[in-house]
Order: structure tokens, then C-alpha cells, then sequence
């Protein structure tokens, strides 16, 4: 999607009337950065430009920072699936060792990651025999006690949270900002979640824990204050441990809380949002902005606005056709998750059938097929020929398609062998030259065939640009020490 | 003797004296046999063995010809191999293994084929062990304290001490007892290590005058026969030119695509690229005995003296990552913390001076009145244009910060011997490869110091000794790991290589080349079930 972008956007500012070329440079480094996949580096000079910039350019980055968003929400979502699937692998590995060498605080942490993966039930089990524990340090038990709430108010027991929270002495800052997120995540307005977090970062002063700054972005992002949660993150160490256990002078353990990468998940959909709604009051770009907003709401998970702000774009008359053909794939898969199958099946199958040169608009409509988890059982025929009869970089958004919808199903090897073939390889880890989700995904594939190694290359070189995916690398780094085989072999050459 | 006396003594032989018959044959997996498959190496092996070769090259090699006690499956299972199945005791100690009766040796050239026995596995580990073997394996079996025949077909290990992984240890590989010339030790100048005999899916046939390697399959594997016929290993002592005879059909599969030819491989849809070999990374390793080298600020400021990233996107297309320490960053040991030191030449020349290094009257550093001049040694497989150009920078940077170095490429086998067994250089340039262990024990602890040993630079460190073998006592992961990354910082900080670049490493096959995996370490582990579809075959 992203060149796509880059060419649209170049083209409405090469259309847009009394732009002035400093604003342009603006907008067009900022693109080429989002080429890049460089988006933290993107959005930060478009930012940074945008009180300079004159009302006619400033829609135009409107735009641009709208597309960033959405592609590092995209990232920071596949991101948050994969560092729960291994966090969990590797805290479920960590709580079976027992006795002198056991974590204390993997009860916390498995718990805390349950629940971010839905298990309210499994992570009230291990908080409690978290907080069961003698000697614990009462920061630790009553930060505990407010997921413990939350666990309880998730596993719809409400009464017995409020008394669990009831329990929680919020006079420690770091214990009242770990309330305030849990009162967010169980969407409780009512507890002034945002006034508590707020006032348990003044109570610290300058200079709050990397805990603190992320319980506040869970704060910040479910309260939809998209500004404040951009500003936090600029502060916030993201590569940090949310705990360093020390089990001796020669064993330490650090956890993280994947929760954050959730957060900054929802952070950048709702800037991305938010940016693209601004670009759309302007009436020309309105129908681009109408393009990426129908992206964005179906990112959001947002199915009737991506509907309607897709059908926008599509009643236009003069849009370009490969985007035009993609904002209809969209549009069908929004359909079907309306329930309205036939229709969109209809539409998929016309547009594959019709588009057999064109791998990205198959491609597009795997993916929205994947999706929607309809069976794409008539369209994957299609799609394996156009791959396999594809040449090189056309055909590499194809195999990448394919790749996610075999990691989808479980086949692991497939789906090695698809989004290996739609990778460039002459910079296999670099996201300059791949897509970070693409990689992403990969790194899934690898890891789930025991490939560890291929899957922490990747992970090493995506650090250099998003530093929150250390919480990914340290429990993959566990899982690969506990379970390979090998002799300790080593050879020159 | 009558008839049924004769009948009756003829089972008896066949139960008793007569080594039992391979099954073996075909695998009648629906999949075709035939073809040869030739693969460009980047060099030639020095030995053929599993026990003396400590290089890449030759490990290809027996990976083919042998087999171990048990092997390692793709999904990182153990698996048996030559022990049909094993006991371990309720204490860690004791590993029993129960041989297959059905195994056979290749046969040695005009005698029959010989059953294999438990005699060859008690045989081998003695042999590896012996003082007089030169090998570097000692070091990672250490942890057995004895080895014992049950039976022909039984054989118990005991080891000193419970350890981590013990059974994905006895993946060592098996030679027979009656291959080696010598009964007790095996060197390198015994015939077995060009000529050697195993158990596995090929036969070492013949080395042919331009020294490729020709290799057929065993009819008798205990697996099934291999689906290909033969395998060639042709070694090029230019990568360069590598790509090029995969591109014109002279050979089949690359083990290793030169960085700079992948886009050209990838634009080509007869191949297929398959990333494998995370775990490696190049480095100049530096002579700790050399006066010159012994103060870690002198090996730090030639760290600060190179433009690492430059040279990596210059030669290499920017195709790899810089490491910070002894680890790839792909594998689970990695100190992320770490980071490479930068490119600081200035802080390399006040690193030089307060090690008491001083410009001399022709500009080259000094100090007690010697100079700064050393000498950088370079194995000719390496002479690849890229390799040519990372040395001669090296030289280059160096050249600006006040020190002499003398580049001096050597024929492999001469190299090896200067580095492992004289020590007679002051740098190298190498790269390692290790497997998902990432045991970097051999390299660095003291105890490796001496001929045919890693530890070529005569690195020690009490420090460094005691935690690598903390981390070897230990049956608690996360603490072999909090060491591993503590090893890490102290040999970053420590400098006694200059650590470079993992690059990424590809290797390039034929697509008529079918069901094939590569293991990611040891390559041919699943060779003998890759086919060449029959109208492909040459």
C-alpha cells in the first residue's frame, strides 16, 4: 500500500493549487520515510513541520500522517499478536520451574499477559498465586490486586473486582497508576481513570517508571487522548523491562507486559483516524482520505464507518482504477462481515477472475477473504497459479498474501516457503526494502517451525527502528535457550 | 554330517555368527531415485572426518557419510539414528543405548561390508578423547566420565555430572573401529581422514584430480536408500565464480551465494534462495601472545579504527548486521543491551597512546622502540574480491591510526596449521559457525589454549573461565542465559577479536531439486530424502 500512497499523495499535491514548495518537501520527505516503513521517523518531522505549513499543504499532511499511522498500527497490531503468542509460550515454560531456581514474579506476568490475551478465567489463577506468595513486597501485591480486579471484572464478576479493588491501597503512585489502566481496560469512565493517572505522575515528579509511563498509555489510549498518548510514548523507554528479578548474582529474569504493544496499537489507529477525518474536510483530498479512512475504520475493527467511508471513494466517478478495484475488495469484505456473503463473494470472485494480471489486487483480496475468515476456497486456486506464473517483485505482494493466509491455517511451512518468496532477499531483515508486517509474520512462521534463530535475525534488525519489540526478542531469546537441540558444535570457515 | 545336522548348524550361523542383513533398499516413498546432484563448495575440505575437521567445508561432508546416535529432526526433536532407543536414569547419569541390528559399514574398498556394533561407538568416543587425537571435540564431551559395551548391540554412558541437552550430545557422529589406521588415536595424517567409511546415506567414492569429492549412494542406508544417486562436492576458490556455474547449469545447488549475487538469484525463478546459517559471524581474531596485542585497549582501538557499517555496505551490499560480542544476534545468548562499539578513530589513537604507543620517525606507532607492525593472515578460500577489499580497508584504517599491517593470503590447509597449530600470526580474518548451542566455550576458555584448539589467540581470563563453566554446570536455563549475555559484555569490552558482521547467508538450489530441507546448521542432515523429479534427471 505504501507506493501506492506515495503516488497518490504526489499526484494531489502536484494538483493542489498554491502549495508552496517548502510544504511540499515536507510532505514528500515524510512519504518517503513512510516508503521506507520508517514511520516513528515520519510522522515526527511531518509533526514537527505542520505549524509552518500553509492551510492547502497542511491537508495534504493531514494525509500523509493519517497513512503513517495506519501503517504503524497495522505493525504495532501484528506485533501485539505475536509478542502475546510467545510471551505466553515462554512465561508457561518459566512457571513450570519450581523450587529454588522458580520465578516469583512469572505468576504476575503470565497472568497479566492471559489476560491481554482474553483468558480472564487462567489469569486469575496465576495472579492468585502470585499474590498468595509470603514476603512480597506490597507494591508488587497490590499492583496484582488491580489486574486481579480486572481479571474478575472480565471473567464478569463484577462484584467480586470491586471488592478486589476495594482491597488496593492506592497511596503508592506506581500502585494508583496500575489501577487507573485497570479501570480503563474494564472501561470504567466512572473511576476517572485519566484523573487518577494523571495524578499519580505528579505525585512522582520527572521521573516515572517505564511501569508507570506504560499503565498511563493504557490510560491515555482507551481514553482516546491520541495527543497525550503520542507524547508519552516520546518519553517512555520502550525497550525497558516492566520487571527485573534477580535470582542470584549470575541469574536474572526480566518480564515485559505486552499490553503496551496493544496500546500503541489503538494509539495509532485513532491518530490515524483522527488525521485522516482532518484531511478529509478538505473537499479535494477528500476522496484519498476517504480511501485510507476506510482502511483505517476496518482496522479499528470499525465495520459500518469503513463501509461508508469506502463507498465514498467508489461514488466517485474518476477514480483511478487499481484503487478503485482495491476499495471494492474492501468494501465486499466489510459486506461480508455484515453478513452479507453472497454479495461479497460475488465481488471477490468477479474482481479475480476479471484482474488475473494484476497479483496485487488478488492479493487484496486474499487478504480480505483471510479476514473476514471466509473460506477463499475459490479464489486460492487463482491466486497459487498467478504466483506461481508470477515473475519476481509483481508477484511478491501474491506469495506474501498466501504466506499470511497459510499462517492463518497453522502451515507453518507453507507459509515459510510463500512470504519467503515474496521477500526481497538481497535485505531480507531490512523494512526498508520489506514490509515490517510481512516480516512480522515471517518471524511468526519460523518461530512456530522452531526456527529460532531466522526469527530473531529479523527481530535484531527491526529493534534498530522499534524498540518495543525487545519484548518479543528477550522471551524468544527463553524459549529458543529452553528448547533447542544441539551438541555445541562450532566450526571456522 | 547328515543333512538335518547340516540345516541346524546353518541357522545357528545365521543367528549366531553372521552379521544380520540390511533391510535396507529402496524407501518406497512413491518418490523417484536417480540424478546426481553437484553442489559448489567454497573450498576443499582438509579431512573427511567427523572427529578431526573443524571446519564447515568437511562437516557438509560427514553429514552425509555418517550417522550419529541419535540426530535432531527439523522440528528440534531428537530422533534415533543408529540407537533404535534409549533409557536415561532417574538421575541424569546414565544414557543406555539400544542399538539397530540392522547397520551396516560402507565397505572398505575390496573387503566385505561390516556389521556395525556397539565395539564402534565405545571406540569412538575413546579415540576422540585420547590426548594424542587431534580434534577439537574434547572439550564438549568432557562431561562423560565412562563408556561401557552392554552387548554387541547395548552400550551405557555415564556421565560426571547431570547436564543440559545430554542426549542431543550423542548426535556425535560414529566412525568404525576398524577404519582408522592407528587402534588408540587419529590424526590428521591418517588415511581414514581423506578415505573415510560411515554408516550414512552416501559412500565416499573417489577425489577426483581437479579435488571434487564424489560421493554415491548406499544401497544398504538403514533408512532406505537415498532418492539421488550421487552427489559431486566441486569447490571453488572463488565465490564469485560459484553463482555463475549454478546460472549456467555446471552444478546444481550453492551451499553458500555469494551476498552480492542474490538478486540475481532471486530475479531467476529456475532457483530457489534458502536462508539457513544464522549463527555465524566474522571477525579479525588477534594473537594475545604478541606483546603488541596483549593490552585490550590496543585490540580496542582497532575496533574504534574501522567503519564496521562501511565496509559492510561497501563489499557486501549492506547485506548482513553488525555484532557487538562473541554471539550472532541470532542466536538466544545475545547480550541486546550490547551494543558495536562505533566508528571513532580519534578515540582509537588516544586508546593507542595511553597504551604507551607513540608515532615513530616514519609515522607508524611505537613503543620501547618497537613498531606497531603486524601481520594479518588470510585463508585463500577467502580471497574472494569482497574479502580482498575488507582486508585491505583494514589495512587501510589501521594505516590511519599509525599501525603497519601486513596482509598474507595462505592455501587453507597452510593457514590452518599457522593459526591452530604454530600460532604464528598476529591477526586473522575468519568467520564462525556454530549450531543452536551458541557454545562459545572452546573459543574462549583457557583450558582450549594449544595446537588444534580454537582458542588460537591464547585469550584468558579467570573470569571468563569461571563462567563459561558455570554456565556448563548449570541445569537451569535462564542462568546459562544471564551468563552468556555477561560473557558477552566482558568479551566486547575485552576485545579479543574485532567482531564484524553476521551477513546473510543463502543457500541457492535448482528447483528440480524436491522435498529439499536444509538443516540450519549442518546442511545435508536430510539429503537422503530429496528426490530429482525422473524427467529431470541428468
Amino acid at each position: 500500500m505504501a507506493r501506492l500512497g506515495v503516488t497518490l499523495v504526489s499526484a494531489l499535491i502536484g494538483l493542489m493549487a498554491g502549495a508552496a514548495s517548502a510544504s511540499d518537501d515536507a510532505v514528500v520527505r515524510a512519504m518517503r520515510l513512510y516508503e521506507q516503513h520508517h514511520y516513528e521517523d515520519a510522522a515526527r518531522t511531518l509533526q514537527a513541520d505542520l505549524p509552518a505549513l500553509n492551510p492547502t499543504s497542511r491537508a495534504a499532511a493531514y494525509l500523509t500522517l493519517g497513512m503513517i499511522y495506519l501503517g504503524n498500527a497495522e505493525l504495532h497490531r501484528g506485533l501485539h499478536e505475536a509478542g502475546i503468542t510467545v510471551q505466553l509460550d515462554y512465561l508457561k515454560k518459566l512457571v513450570a520451574v519450581r523450587g529454588a531456581g522458580g520465578s516469583r514474579f512469572v505468576n504476575l506476568y503470565l497472568g497479566k499477559t492471559l489476560l491481554e490475551n482474553g483468558n480472564a478465567g487462567e489469569a486469575t489463577k496465576y495472579l492468585e498465586r502470585f499474590s498468595a506468595q509470603r514476603g512480597l513486597e506490597p507494591r508488587y501485591k497490590a499492583i496484582a490486586g488491580a489486574s486481579l480486579g480486572l481479571s474478575h471484572f472480565l471473567g464478569k464478576n463484577a462484584q467480586a473486582a470491586r471488592a478486589q479493588w476495594a482491597t488496593v491501597d492506592t497511596a503508592d503512585p506506581e500502585v494508583q497508576m496500575a489501577l487507573a489502566a485497570a479501570y480503563s481496560q474494564a472501561g470504567l469512565k466512572d473511576r476517572d481513570p485519566v484523573g487518577m493517572g494523571d495524578a499519580a505522575l505528579k505525585k512522582v515528579g520527572s521521573s516515572p517508571s517505564s511501569r508507570m509511563l506504560e499503565n498511563l498509555l493504557t490510560v491515555y489510549a482507551r481514553a482516546g487522548l491520541t495527543d497525550k498518548s503520542l507524547e508519552l510514548v516520546k518519553l517512555a523507554d520502550l525497550k525497558a523491562a516492566s520487571y527485573t528479578e534477580a535470582l542470584g548474582e549470575t541469574k536474572t529474569i526480566s518480564f515485559y507486559d505486552v499490553a503496551a504493544l496493544g496500546d500503541l496499537a489503538a494509539m495509532y489507529r485513532q491518530a490515524s483516524v483522527r488525521y485522516l477525518e482532518k484531511a478529509a474536510a478538505d473537499a479535494q483530498i477528500k476522496p484519498t482520505a476517504d480511501y485510507y479512512l476506510g482502511a483505517a475504520y476496518a482496522e479499528a475493527g470499525e465495520v459500518e464507518l469503513s463501509l461508508r467511508a469506502t463507498g465514498a471513494f467508489l461514488s466517485v466517478a474518476n477514480a483511478p482504477l487499481p484503487q478503485r478495484n482495491r476499495a471494492r475488495v474492501r468494501y465486499a469484505t466489510a459486506q461480508y462481515l455484515q453478513g452479507r456473503r453472497g454479495e461479497a463473494m460475488a465481488v471477490w470472485e468477479t474482481l479475480a477472475q476479471g484482474q488475473p494480471a494484476e497479483p496485487g489486487l488478488l492479493a487484496e483480496i486474499l487478504l480480505g477473504c483471510a479476514r473476514a475468515k471466509a473460506g477463499c476456497a475459490s479464489i486460492e486456486p487463482w491466486a497459487t497459479r498467478a504466483a506461481e506464473a508470477g515473475e519476481g517483485r509483481k508477484a511478491r505482494s501474491l506469495n506474501i498474501a498466501l504466506g499470511r493466509l497459510y499462517l492463518l491455517r497453522g502451515d507453518h511451512g507453507r507459509a515459510v516457503a510463500y512470504l519467503e518468496a515474496g521477500r526481497d532477499k538481497s535485505n531480507k531483515n531490512r523494512i526498508e526494502s520489506n514490509d515490517p508486517v510481512m516480516l512480522v509474520n515471517l518471524a511468526a512462521a519460523y518461530y512456530r517451525g522452531r526456527q529460532f534463530s531466522e526469527s530473531l535475525e529479523i527481530y535484531f534488525e527491526m529493534s534498530k527502528h522499534f524498540p518495543v519489540v525487545r519484548r518479543i526478542q528477550e522471551a524468544m531469546q527463553g524459549m529458543y535457550a529452553m528448547e533447542h537441540k544441539s551438541a555445541g558444535d562450532v566450526k571456522i570457515f | 554330517m547328515n543333512k538335518r545336522i547340516v540345516v541346524v548348524l546353518s541357522i545357528l550361523a545365521v543367528v549366531v555368527g553372521t552379521p544380520p542383513v540390511s533391510p535396507a533398499g529402496p524407501k518406497n516413498d512413491g518418490r523417484p531415485d536417480g540424478g546426481t546432484l553437484g553442489y559448489g563448495e567454497y573450498g576443499r575440505p582438509s579431512t573427511l572426518d567427523p572427529i578431526t575437521s573443524n571446519e564447515m567445508v568437511s562437516l557438509r561432508i560427514t553429514e552425509l557419510v555418517f550417522n550419529g546416535l541419535v540426530g535432531i529432526d527439523e522440528k528440534q526433536e531428537i530422533v534415533p539414528e543408529l540407537a533404535e532407543r534409549w533409557e536415561a536414569s532417574k538421575d541424569s547419569r546414565t544414557y543406555t543405548f539400544f542399538l539397530r541390528k540392522d547397520v551396516m559399514w560402507h565397505p572398505k574398498e575390496g573387503e566385505e561390508a561390516k556389521p556395525f556394533t556397539a565395539d564402534d561407538v565405545v571406540f569412538t568416543y575413546k579415540i576422540m578423547m585420547h590426548p594424542k587425537t587431534t580434534t577439537p571435540l574434547k572439550v564438549r564431551y568432557e562431561f562423560i566420565e565412562s563408556v561401557e559395551k552392554l552387548s554387541d548391540y547395548g552400550v551405557q554412558f555415564t556421565l560426571k555430572r547431570p547436564i543440559l541437552n545430554a542426549l542431543a550430545k550423542f548426535s556425535f557422529k560414529v566412525i568404525p573401529k576398524h577404519g582408522p589406521s592407528h587402534p588408540l588415536y587419529l590424526t590428521r595424517e591418517d588415511p581414514f581422514v581423506r578415505q573415510p567409511i560411515g554408516t550414512g546415506p552416501f559412500v565416499v567414492k573417489t577425489i577426483t584430480t581437479d579435488r571434487e569429492i564424489v560421493l554415491v549412494a548406499n544401497e544398504n542406508y538403514f533408512k532406505g536408500r537415498s532418492h539421488i544417486n550421487k552427489f559431486i562436492s566441486k569447490p571453488f576458490a572463488d565465490q564469485n565464480i560459484m553463482t555463475q556455474a549454478l546460472m549456467f547449469n555446471a552444478i546444481d545447488m550453492v551451499v553458500l551465494v555469494n551476498p552480492r549475487d542474490i538478486p540475481e538469484l532471486q530475479g531467476d525463478k529456475r532457483f530457489v534462495l534458502q536462508p539457513y546459517n544464522a549463527l555465524s559471524y566474522a571477525f579479525f581474531g588477534y594473537n594475545l601472545r604478541s606483546p603488541l596485542l596483549a593490552d585490550k585497549r590496543v585490540r580496542q582501538a582497532f575496533t574504534y579504527a574501522v567503519n564496521r557499517q562501511e565496509v559492510l555496505d561497501s563489499f557486501f551490499n549492506g547485506q548482513g548486521t553488525l555484532v557487538s560480542g562473541p554471539f550472532a544476534p541470532g542466536s538466544w545468548a545475545y547480550n541486546l543491551d550490547v551494543r558495536p562499539l562505533p566508528f571513532d578513530p580519534q578515540k582509537a589513537v588516544a586508546l593507542l597512546r595511553q597504551a604507551g604507543f607513540a608515532p615513530g620517525p616514519d609515522g607508524t606507532l611505537q613503543k620501547d622502540g618497537k613498531k606497531l607492525t603486524l601481520s594479518l593472515k588470510v585463508p585463500i578460500e577467502k580471497e574472494s574480491e569482497a574479502v580482498k577489499r575488507v582486508v585491505l580497508a583494514f589495512q587501510n584504517y589501521l594505516k590511519n591510526i599509525g599501525v603497519a599491517v601486513k596482509v598474507e593470503f595462505k592455501e587453507w590447509q597452510a593457514w590452518k596449521e599457522s593459526v591452530f597449530q604454530e600460532h604464528d600470526f598476529d591477526i586473522i580474518f575468519a568467520s564462525w559457525v556454530f549450531d543452536d548451542s551458541a557454545d562459545i566455550s572452546s573459543l574462549f576458555h583457557s583450558a582450549e589454549i594449544g595446537a588444534w584448539k580454537n582458542n588460537f589467540g591464547g585469550y584468558s581470563n579467570p573470569e571468563v573461565d569461571g563462567l563459561i563453566v558455570e554456565s556448563k554446570l548449570t541445569l537451569d536455563h535462564e542462568k546459562r542465559r544471564t551468563i552468556n549475555r555477561k560473557l558477552h559484555a566482558i568479551l566486547a569490552e575485552e576485545a579479543p577479536y574485532t567482531f564484524l558482521w553476521t551477513l546473510t547467508n543463502y543457500s541457492g538450489y535448482h528447483k528440480k531439486l524436491r522435498r529439499v530441507a536444509i538443516h540450519p546448521y549442518k546442511f545435508f542432515s536430510f539429503a537422503d530424502e530429496w528426490f530429482i523429479p525422473a524427467a529431470d534427471q541428468k
